[in-house]
């Protein structure tokens, strides 16, 4: 069953904004990461999904329930992006607040609320008042309430965008743990490298219209480039590579000592060890040979050039 | 729903509402005291004896002054505490992001909006519990006061109908203004019921100004009146309740004002008729069944 589902899911805003006719599905135990520019309609989408906001055309359920509805909310946990919790209310009585909302007994949330506290990073300051929090503690909070419930799916709108790194290396952990756990995750972030770290699958968004989505393994399936750092370069060698292997070879760097750099999308290992052998057997001397892939930033940046964008601009 | 009620209750006792309240409640009893005492002294100069019946009906009188008084500045202060303290409950809620939270809990929003409703009503009931026994007993102590105690259940009951009823306003509003534009929204429009309240006093005490003085404008006052209770009807109310405390109309019928015209300003003028009661509560009624069918579909 899908986790998520949603049919030319549309919100018009008289501005101009929203979101139209998203078409999404996420699988149960899937992480999927939801990315788009500032104003691109994300977080309209997500609220859509929570029951904050109504559609204005278009269909969207959660595990089979229409979303909005009680029972769809029943199996979600929500961190939003632009929140603020009770300030008169201390850490620990604003989780137990969410605890008793999503119907949590006594027992279960006196065992579970110190534990998810603790589990987050407050567990020393739960009884300080929410208005002394920082703006990264309320976040570790918010996760706190989004997960008290024990939900099977979570929806984080930039989960840690206000924390320091420390924070944010521990918010993927915990993310990386609920992963394990099944819970499926829907993630909006402009943090490239959690989002390529965690999702499986991912779709881009700009102006409201899904571009782009597919798993992370397919958007990032460009050949790997291969930089290769060596000795006794001339530009014959080049010249030689290029008729002898077909591969497109370039100079990112040379040295008037005969050192030099070279980079080559390369399809395999093989084709890169058949290449290091040319290479040696031409006199060459081969000190560096490293793989690096195309970043999800990258990709980001690369769908979205010379697009108009409705937010900031890129 | 009873999460969302002592929430309310918590949040009014946390963010110092209720100790601020009480604070500026008790300058207000300190006030009145002395203003009772006052005007309850000038009595016992007069050199009656206690037990002449002219003592009785001048204390009497001079309870109701005090009464009077006391309870036309407490409907001010029930009124904007009803009034404010739910000014900002959901749009306000909403621009601070803290609904964005709570909302995608598994509860009807119905629930929520109920909840709400019963925190604040109930705070403000009690709130104008404890001033109605307050003004009650500082008027005794300083004259008469009635002592029926349906009477004073009944009144009581009237004295603090305005809190469902501002707050069932508030929460409306705030599901159309912002906090602030709601709570300039609500003075205005209680403002205009009370202008309505004293307009019927001055046509009351006047006799140049009453309905059917054709050419003097009378009809027109009394339209004028009429209007503004209907749109706001807290003052009608608190005529009501003033009236069924001292029981003014036969008072009036049997001695005639005593007060001195005391009674015009801050008192009953004529009292609306009991069918204003069941208006005010269709009203309510009416009022609170928009504002959970507007938040029941708003965009948070």
């Amino acid at each position: 069953m899908n986790a998520i589902h949603t049919e030319a899911l549309t919100k018009r805003y008289s501005n101009g904004r929203g979101c139209s006719d998203v078409h999404i599905s996420v699988r149960e135990g899937e992480a999927f990461g939801f990315l788009g520019p500032n104003g691109a309609g994300k977080s309209t989408f997500v609220k859509m999904l929570v029951g904050l906001i109504f559609p204005t055309e278009g269909r969207a359920s959660l595990f089979g329930e229409p979303a909005g509805t009680v029972a769809a909310r029943r199996m979600l946990g929500y961190l939003p992006e632009l929140y603020r919790y009770q300030e008169w209310l201390t850490g620990e009585e604003v989780v137990r607040l969410h605890a008793k909302l999503v119907g949590l007994g006594r027992d279960e949330t006196n065992r579970r609320v110190p534990e998810l506290l603790e589990r987050v990073g407050i567990g020393l300051r739960s009884r300080d008042r929410v208005k002394n929090y920082s703006k990264g503690m309320q976040q570790r909070l918010g996760l706190a309430c989004a997960l008290v419930g024990d939900p099977r799916i979570l929806f984080l709108d930039e989960p840690s965008s206000a924390m320091d790194p420390i924070g944010r290396s521990e918010v993927r952990q915990l993310l990386h743990e609920l992963k394990a756990q099944g819970k499926t995750i829907f993630l909006n972030s402009h943090l490239m490298e959690d989002v390529e770290s965690l999702c499986d699958r991912v779709a881009l968004l700009n102006n409201g219209t899904v571009l782009q989505q597919g798993l992370v393994s397919d958007v990032l399936q460009q050949r790997p480039v291969w930089k290769l750092r060596i000795g006794g370069f001339a530009p014959a060698l080049l010249d030689w590579l290029r008729v002898e292997t077909g591969l497109e070879l370039r100079v990112v760097a040379a040295e008037s000592d005969g050192s030099a750099v070279l980079e080559a999308q390369l399809e395999s290992e093989e084709q890169a060890g058949w290449l290091h052998s040319l290479l040696i057997g031409q006199g060459a001397t081969l000190y560096e040979s490293t793989k690096s892939r195309t970043k999800l930033e990258e990709w980001f940046v690369t769908e979205l050039a010379g697009k108009s964008h409705r937010g900031e601009k890129l | 729903m009873s999460i969302i009620w002592s929430m309310t209750w918590k949040e009014l006792l946390r963010k110092r509402v209720a100790l601020l309240t009480a604070l500026m409640t008790i300058v207000f009893l300190i006030a009145f005291w002395f203003i009772a005492s006052t005007l309850g002294n000038e009595v016992r100069d007069y050199g009656l004896s206690e037990s002449d019946p002219m003592f009785a009906i001048e204390m009497f009188a001079r309870g109701m002054m005090i009464l009077s008084l006391g309870f036309f500045f407490g409907a001010f202060v029930v009124a904007f505490l009803a009034i404010f303290s739910a000014s900002s409950v959901i749009s306000g809620e909403a621009e601070l992001g803290v609904m964005q939270a709570l909302m995608p809990r598994p509860m009807p929003r119905w629930k929520w909006y109920v909840g709400r409703w019963l925190g604040y009503v109930s705070f403000g009931m009690l709130y104008a519990l404890m001033l109605f026994a307050a003004i009650l007993i500082i008027g005794d102590i300083h004259a008469g006061v009635p002592r029926d105690p349906m009477t004073l259940v009944v009144a009581y009951l009237l004295f603090a109908s305005v809190v469902p009823l501002l707050v069932t306003l508030s929460m409306l509003g705030s599901t159309f203004f912002s906090g602030i534009g709601n709570g300039v929204f609500m003075t205005m429009l209680y403002g205009g019921g009370w202008l309505g309240g004293m307009i019927e006093k001055l046509s009351s005490q006047f006799v140049s100004l009453q309905e059917g003085r054709a050419g003097i404008g009378g009809d027109s006052l009394s339209n004028i009146s009429g209007l503004l209770s209907l749109a706001m009807p807290a003052d009608g109310l608190q005529r009501m309740m003033l009236d069924r405390l001292f029981n003014i109309s036969g008072i009036t019928e049997l001695v005639g004002d005593n007060t001195g015209g005391m009674l015009m300003l801050f008192g009953v003028g004529a009292a609306p008729a009991p069918a204003f009661l069941w208006y005010a509560l269709l009203y309510t009624l009416v009022a609170f069944g928009i504002g959970a069918w507007r938040f029941q579909r708003k965009d948070l």
